[in-house]
């Protein structure tokens, strides 16, 4: 790639080039000013330095020959102007200096608006750059086949000017790209960057009414050329303006703004077609007219014009996928009514906020309309409850090859044993926290019970205790299902509550399959019950609150060491959700920090007590230790093992309930 | 856009912090982008990880929660589920469409009900439980299933060196 190439180049840092055009300019102003001087008074003699331009650059003046040329000015400053454009030495100087502002211009812009560059903006700002000096020269000596050095000159200008927009532009999307990461960005940053933008739309103006005079000389073919790369310009600054003007609605919107998604799809839609049909209708008209089918240049357009080709089609494919998605799903899902939204008070489950109008999927989740068509465009099943939702339900036969979701959910090649046993672990990820009912853990666990075999015998020993204390409660079940579910559980509470559930009845064979299916189905009500259940963005649960309390006074009223430490844990608790962001910063990071040194504390006390407690001691201090992390209300004092089993059967009472309501109320829907 | 996405992040951020799980915490690295978490997890109780407290970065998509973010452990950890690099190879970490180990069911992919919480409690429960079905780290699987004292010997020295101990 040239652009490799081109990067290997050393350049002069922007003070020393600043330095060398000054001194240069000045050199040529000083031979100016005495030229002029000389003449006027010599009168009719003044020298004029050949220059002649070498190979490397540099210039060779040291033949002076002296001509005669009377100055056509009275004035010194037109004289000076004179002698300035009239010498080919100084015009270069002129036009370095140019440069020169151009650059130092750039700068400033860059300083002002956009203060120090991030890494990825100053590779983009690169990148950008000899892509677009590699597709200039490919134009101006590939296309144009530009013979004379002024054409040239004035090509080259044009571009500079061009360029310099382009890269603004990338700069200034680069920045609101990154901006728009952040809720927390002043107002002033918002500002200078449209200010930026719009400049550079009226400048895009401008040059468009250049294009046009210059155009109205040359002929069509040169306007064209000129016309097309202002509008690329134009059409992308808006596209940036557009996105900004946008995301600023939607940040200072309180609420959900229903139709933004669909504002953000068209204008998006229409800007990229727009840009990028004049891009290729652009490279269409450079390969026809240069008449350059056999040469590199037709090469570097023909890819590029392949390119372009292919974005145009991925861009209407991908819009015939998204009017297809929204009337399937308008004609499929209805509105959800007034009285479905009150029963469900539950936020969106895709964006969090509250529903003000949504759509209802078959199996009666609820979601906005936005959040559901783009989340359809990208997979076919709800969101909570992954019911496929194929526009074709005869599909769903399970021995045909389609592969929707739905047979994605029951792979006939996986035996039915192991499937259960999957669906089975589902429910019980929420071992690990106490207050929520379950969620959806991602592993497949079908090795799991092989692994759970190979425990250790004083393991199953253990195992054989919390088995008989879940036989004392229900005598009926056989001993082997209670040891197994307690392997998976390793705990008496959760293989109650799973006998409560009656997921834990040893099922006849036949029905393993329905099983596991039924089980997915509860498992994702429980994730969904979660969604409820646990307190969200702004309504901290209520029991949450409490439990968040009580441990901290027992762990002030109580001096052991255990206590204290206890009321240290739950310190991470009491986080507050500051409104200004550095506050929330720090106060991140003292949580951080708070939990490693508890964790160093906790870890070093353990290695100490390990010499000192016997094997059974400390079994029987993991099980209460467990039971404390199982819910935070029942640590209220670890002491009291009649107030912990209490407490602990009532949770299980509760999850029962509320699992047992769950299940009535989905059987209701259907 | 970035907007929809940041709405959420915000909102899972003031639900992680108000009301987080036990032995987790999980911020935005710096307000300035809140598309770069990073999460402190404690490894769970009754496991050879117990006591570590082990920091993961989490790269969030301007798309979130249409698709899944990234998540990566900063520190030494050795798992079979964990890649050497410290990528996590969880199935709900994964987009619906694309399937690496060709086995999930879509059931177990990522979805936007899922969320950050709900991603690092999935974390916390496959260091209790490694798959070694599914190994990223096949050197890892490999000791779990045929030399548990050693594995357990190197998580116990990884969960020292998380406490900077
Ligand atoms: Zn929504
Ligand atoms: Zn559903």
């Amino acid at each position: 790639m040239p652009v490799i190439l081109l990067e290997r180049i050393p350049l002069p840092s922007l003070r020393a080039y600043t330095g060398f055009s000054v001194v240069l300019l000045a050199c040529a102003l000083f031979y100016a000013h005495q030229v002029v001087l000389n003449a006027e008074s010599v009168g009719l003699e003044i020298p004029v330095v050949s220059v002649e331009q070498l190979d490397d650059g540099s210039f060779n003046n040291n033949e002076i020959q002296y001509m005669n040329v009377s100055l056509p000015y009275d004035a010194y400053v037109w004289n000076m102007m004179y002698v300035m454009t009239a010498e080919a030495w100084c015009v270069w100087t002129l036009v370095n200096t140019a440069y020169c502002c151009l650059i130092l211009l750039g700068k400033l812009v860059q300083k002002i608006v956009f203060g120090e560059l991030r890494v990825s903006e100053q590779q983009h700002l690169k990148d950008k750059f000899w892509n677009f000096l590699f597709y200039k020269f490919i134009f101006v000596f590939g296309v144009m086949n530009v013979q004379t050095m002024e054409e040239v000159v004035l090509w080259v200008a044009w571009f500079t000017i061009l360029g310099f927009f382009h890269l603004l532009t990338q700069l200034a999307k680069d920045r609101f790209e990154y901006v728009s990461f952040s809720p927390t960005t002043p107002h002033f940053i918002h500002l200078k960057l449209l200010s930026l933008l719009c400049v550079i739309v009226v400048s895009c103006c401008g040059l468009l009414t250049v294009c046009g005079l210059v155009g109205f000389q040359m002929g069509l073919t040169i306007f064209a050329f000129m016309a097309a790369e202002c509008l690329l310009l134009a059409i992308r600054t808006l596209y940036v303006v557009a996105r900004y003007c946008l995301h600023l609605t939607d940040m200072n919107l309180e609420g959900v703004w229903e139709n933004r998604a669909t504002y953000v799809y068209y204008t998006e839609l229409i800007f990229e077609l727009a840009a990028l049909s004049i891009d290729f209708g652009h490279h269409l008209h450079m390969l026809l007219w240069g008449n350059i089918f056999l040469s590199m240049a037709s090469l570097v357009i023909c890819m590029q014009l392949r390119y372009l080709f292919y974005e145009f089609q991925r861009r209407i494919k991908r819009h015939k996928n998204y009017r297809r998605v929204v009337k399937h799903m308008e004609e499929r899902f209805s509105m959800a009514t007034t009285e479905e939204l009150n029963n469900n008070n539950d936020d969106c489950a895709v964006c969090w906020e509250k529903m003000e109008t949504a759509r209802k999927l078959p199996c009666g989740h609820l979601f906005h309309n936005s959040c559901l068509r783009s989340w359809l465009e990208q997979d076919t099943s709800c969101p909570t409850c992954r019911l496929s939702l194929n526009e074709h339900p005869v599909n769903r036969d399970p021995n045909s090859n389609v592969p929707d979701n739905q047979n994605r959910e029951v792979p006939p090649a996986n035996p039915p044993g192991n499937q259960t046993m999957n669906h089975f672990f589902h429910f019980d990820g929420s071992r690990y926290v106490s207050w929520l009912p379950s969620f959806s853990v991602e592993v497949t666990h079908t090795n799991m019970l092989a692994n759970h075999n190979r425990l250790t015998p004083a393991q199953t020993s253990q195992l054989d205790n919390m088995a008989r204390q879940v036989l004392q409660v229900f005598p009926h079940m056989p001993l082997n299902a209670v040891v197994d579910d307690l392997r998976v559980t390793r705990s008496v509470d959760f293989t109650i509550e799973n006998i409560l559930e009656g997921r834990l009845q040893a099922p006849p064979p036949g029905t393993l399959l329905t099983r596991a299916l039924g089980e997915e189905e509860t498992s994702s009500d429980d994730s969904d019950n979660y969604q409820t259940a646990s307190a969200r963005a702004d309504g901290v649960d209520i029991d949450q609150q409490d439990y968040l309390e009580i441990p901290n006074e027992t762990g002030d009223n109580n001096g052991s060491e255990t206590d204290n430490e206890r009321s240290d844990t739950l310190s991470q608790f009491s986080g507050r959700f500051s409104k200004s962001a550095n506050e929330r910063e720090t106060m991140l990071e003292d949580r951080k920090n708070d939990m490693l040194e508890i964790a160093r504390r906790r870890f070093l006390a353990k290695k100490s007590d390990d010499n000192s407690l016997s094997s059974e001691e400390t079994e029987e201090a993991s099980v209460s230790d467990y039971s404390d992390n199982i819910n935070t209300s029942s640590a209220s004092n670890s002491g009291d093992t009649s107030d912990t089993v209490r407490r602990r059967r009532e949770l299980a009472y509760m999850a029962a309930t509320r699992r047992l309501g769950q299940q009535t109320y989905d059987t209701s829907i259907e | 856009m970035a907007g929809s996405a940041l709405k959420r992040l915000m909102a899972e951020y003031k639900q992680m912090t108000l009301n987080p799980p036990e032995g987790i915490i999980a911020g935005p690295v710096n307000e300035e982008n809140f598309f770069e978490w990073e999460a402190l997890i404690m490894g769970p109780e009754g496991t050879c990880f117990e006591g570590g407290v082990f920091p993961a970065r989490l790269t969030f998509p301007p798309d979130y929660p249409l698709g899944p973010p990234k998540m990566k452990f900063t520190c030494d950890l050795f798992h079979p589920n964990i890649y050497s690099d410290g990528r996590v190879c969880i199935s709900i970490l994964h987009a619906p469409g694309d399937d690496p180990m060709g086995y999930e069911t879509s059931a177990e992919r990522w979805s936007p009900v899922q969320s950050v919480e709900k991603i690092l409690l999935s974390v916390v429960s496959m260091l209790a439980e490694p798959n070694d079905e599914s190994a990223a780290n096949v050197d890892a699987a490999k000791m779990w299933r045929e030399e548990r004292d050693k594995f357990e010997e190197i998580a116990e020295k990884h969960v020292k060196k998380s406490l900077g101990l």
